[in-house]
């Protein structure tokens, strides 16, 4: 039953990676200025000839369309070939990269739902109180921010504060796992703090919903205690929405770590794209993006599995 | 004894000082490692302490004896390099002449596409005359004016059995320069160790170089700030001002690099001569110079100021007196009284869009109207490359070399002539400047070229902006080269 919901899932997924991948694709390749373009810059000393060469050399000289088959065709069979830019295997280079995206991933969304759900409660349990109204503001604030502009306050205040803490010098985790956390710990508070901000206002609204209902009536009739009411037979009833508002925040997560990674410095997913975007360094930017589309999607999978587990009535069918 | 004793200390500090490890923040980070084919200035930076040309640059850009321990030029088409013993690679193969020879036979293959091949498209044979002695016979009277090219990264010197061994050098290095690349995690760091077979004595100092990979600069000046990094790039002039001279080593030196306007002088207006030279009269460079660079620039005229044995100064030039009446003259002259409207397309990087906004209020007080068009780089290239511009504002690396510096630009079909700029005296002088040997001629040449080429102004020659590095205190031996190059590292040390 649940294994073919998934296989479902994943069938129906196909065509909305590939419609992602078809759109970047002509979007990259419609985008004035080529990789060749990008390589000799305004300093450029080769002949018409030469230029010629290295556009048949990359293939750019074949029809939009062609490009996009022979691309595509390799990739499914596991393929992504190298960059142009580099030389280096496209593949390798996103699982170089991957681990740091998917840490600093992971690490906002426990800040982000932690700090999110804690903040919602007490503001939906504190209703127009002062701590409600600092609460609310905060979220405000949080959401209207751009991340790069937290993260530039983050930067500027630390150094100036805390000499002592390594803000950069990322190493990975297998390495040296402290210092790993402290390169880090600011990245994640950033993007953290960004996606929190929504979490608070979800959260707060749905615990309002749920605490007004007749069922919490009867079992504050029946003296349950306060802390078992506010947890255990509100807050597990409220999470449905944050939950589905996680799953689509997970989503500006990515976009979030294209300007985290380059303002931290971080080696990640994210500034690869950046760069790969910047050199027009087309397999890199496709590859990249299928591996995103692809890792949304699951997570999305995986999300309809966490409503099973909140609320029991939830079938996957 | 007092001598043995001496001779003790001197030896300790020397041993002292040839230990460390530095880092350094940089914002770019190499595009490719064959240093045939590189473009990407960052890749240069990484690969002059890797590889080694047959000649180098001194601190004032004045040519040194490399790879190669002496070169003379019997006739103007002849140019003879000794090439230096005992030599080795970093994978410990000695250099031979073969190795010398390949190079450059690999950098002329078209196959290659080497941006250096355009350099020597005039070397007519290069033979080995004995195995220490190459000879270049080229086909024009240009020895002098090819000369420097054999001190850039584009013409190192790369071993021929290791490249023949199916090496990609896109990927892997093998120089014979004071460092050798020993890790490199993309997106993150290069880390160069100190090359053990260096044949210069006492060099490389430090044993260990890291460049981190940091593009933001705030993340730069707080790396530094926090001694996360030793050292750092660091390019606006107000940033470097965080940082007090008692606690940090600030470098500074003047580029070669110049910020410009080019114009298409094909389309009307600027057709007309008089037009581009009254723009030339209505631009205040002084103030471009105050208001985006706060001061850490110097106006320049077609070539650096500094570079006293080619350069005209800028006071020399009557267009460079700010005279917006003069421009107006010209304008009413050429049939515009009343100005007109042109479009000056740019990208916001390198304070580009800023020098535009402050032309576009200059030339607005002559009546000419700027639309600044604003795109992305990669946009500006592809349109640089059409000449589908009025003008653009862009900066262009520059040379002690006149012939380097303007040949490509502004002789007619000229590899980088985007301008679309003819005209019969400049290009005679072209050639004559580079077919000649005796310097008093050349400068004599290149002067009157100079003068012709601000009052036709295909382009108009702007300012070179400072640059810096801010290291610790205790990071000395180090020096910045108007080229941008780090060579010095491998005399750097940190007490």
């Amino acid at each position: 039953m649940t294994l073919g919901y998934v296989l479902r899932r994943i069938l129906v997924s196909v065509p909305t990676v590939l419609l992602v991948v078809l759109m970047v694709f002509v979007a990259i390749h419609l985008v004035p200025g080529t990789v060749v373009d990008m390589m000799l810059g305004t300093q450029n000393y080769l002949t018409e000839e030469q230029i010629r060469q290295l556009y048949a050399q990359y293939g750019l000289d074949k029809p939009l369309i062609v490009q996009y088959f022979a691309w595509l065709k390799n990739t499914v069979s596991f393929n992504f070939g190298v960059s142009l830019r580099t030389g280096k295997p496209v593949l390798q280079l996103i699982l170089d990269r991957l681990p740091v995206t998917l840490e600093l991933a992971a690490l906002s969304m426990v800040i982000a739902l932690t700090l999110g759900i804690v903040f919602g409660v007490a503001s939906a349990v504190k209703r127009n109180s002062f701590v409600d109204d600092i609460i609310k503001v905060f979220s405000l604030i949080g959401i209207s921010s751009p991340a790069f502009w937290i993260g530039s306050i983050f930067i500027v205040l630390f150094s100036g504060l805390f000499t002592e803490f390594n803000i950069f010098g990322y190493v990975p985790i297998n390495r040296d796992p402290l210092k790993n956390l402290q390169s880090m710990f600011l990245p994640s508070l950033t993007l953290g703090l960004m996606i929190c901000a929504q979490i608070v206002r979800v959260t707060r609204a749905s615990m309002l919903d749920v605490l007004r209902q007749e069922y919490i009536k009867t079992a504050m009739a029946k003296g349950v205690s306060r802390t078992a009411l506010i947890f255990k037979h509100a807050l597990k009833n409220a999470l449905i929405p944050v939950v589905t508002v996680s799953g689509i925040q997970l989503g500006y997560l990515i976009g979030g770590t294209i300007v985290i990674e380059n303002l931290f410095a971080l080696p990640g997913l994210g500034r690869l794209l950046l760069q790969a975007v910047n050199e027009r360094d087309y397999p890199v930017v496709q590859s990249i993006v299928l591996f995103v589309a692809i890792m949304i999607v699951a997570l999305n999978i995986l999300i309809d599995f966490v409503y099973t587990l909140l609320d029991p009535r939830v079938e996957l069918k | 004894m007092k001598r043995l004793l001496v001779a003790v200390v001197l030896f300790a500090s020397v041993v002292l000082l040839a230990s460390g490890k530095l880092t350094i923040a940089v914002d770019v980070e190499p595009v490719g490692l064959d240093p045939h084919l590189v473009t990407a200035f960052a890749s240069h930076r990484i690969l002059e302490n890797v590889y080694d040309g047959l000649l180098r640059f001194g601190e004032n850009l004045e040519l040194l004896p490399n790879l190669a321990e002496s070169y003379e030029i019997p006739d103007p088409y002849t140019i003879v390099f000794r090439i230096r013993q005992n030599v080795k690679f970093h994978d410990g193969r000695p250099l031979t002449v073969e190795d010398v020879i390949f190079s450059f036979k690999r950098i002329l293959d078209p196959e290659t596409k080497s941006p250096a091949a355009a350099f020597y498209q005039d070397v007519d044979s290069i033979e080995a005359v004995d195995e220490r002695t190459v000879k270049f016979k080229l086909k024009k009277p240009m020895a002098s004016a090819i000369l420097p090219n054999f001190a850039g990264v584009n013409s190192s010197i790369i071993s021929k059995k290791f490249f023949e061994s199916g090496k990609n050098l896109q990927l892997e290095t093998n120089g014979t320069g004071p460092f050798y690349l020993a890790e490199y995690v993309a997106g993150n760091y290069i880390v160069l160790k100190k090359n053990p077979y260096y044949f210069v004595q006492g060099q490389p100092v430090l044993d260990e170089i890291k460049f981190v990979f940091m593009p933001e600069e705030l993340s730069r000046v707080a790396a530094l700030k926090n001694r996360d990094v030793d050292m750092a790039k660091i390019s606006e002039p107000l940033n470097v001002r965080q940082f007090s001279a008692d606690k940090y080593n600030i470098f500074k030196s003047a580029t070669l690099s110049y910020y410009l306007i080019g114009i298409n002088t094909t389309r009307k207006p600027f057709d007309d001569p008089r037009v581009r030279n009254a723009l030339n009269y209505a631009i205040n460079r002084d103030a471009i110079v105050k208001t985006v660079a706060f001061g850490e620039g110097v106006v320049t005229g077609p070539m650096h100021p500094s570079i006293k044995v080619w350069a005209l100064p800028p006071e020399e030039f009557e267009e460079y007196k700010y005279n917006p009446a003069k421009a107006k003259e010209l304008l009413a002259q050429a049939g515009y009284p009343s100005g007109f409207e042109f479009s000056i397309v740019t990208s916001a990087r390198y304070n580009f869009d800023k020098v535009a906004q402050v032309i576009q209020a200059q030339l607005a007080q002559i009546g000419v109207k700027v639309n600044i068009d604003l795109v992305e780089w990669g946009i500006f290239i592809k349109r640089w490359r059409e000449s589908d511009f009025d003008a653009f504002i862009s900066m262009n690396s520059g040379s002690m070399e006149p012939d380097i510096q303007f040949y490509r630009h502004f002789k007619t079909g000229g590899s980088t002539n985007v301008f679309k700029f003819s005209n019969p005296r400049v290009d005679e002088l072209l050639e004559l400047g580079r077919s000649t040997v005796d310097t008093e001629k050349r400068k004599q040449i290149y002067s009157e070229l100079q003068r012709l080429l601000v009052k036709e102004s295909p382009v108009i020659f702007l300012y070179c902006a400072n640059q810096f590095f801010v290291a610790d205190k205790s990071v000395e031996g180090f020096k910045l080269l108007p080229n941008e190059s780090l060579i010095f590292l491998r005399e750097t040390y940190k007490k």
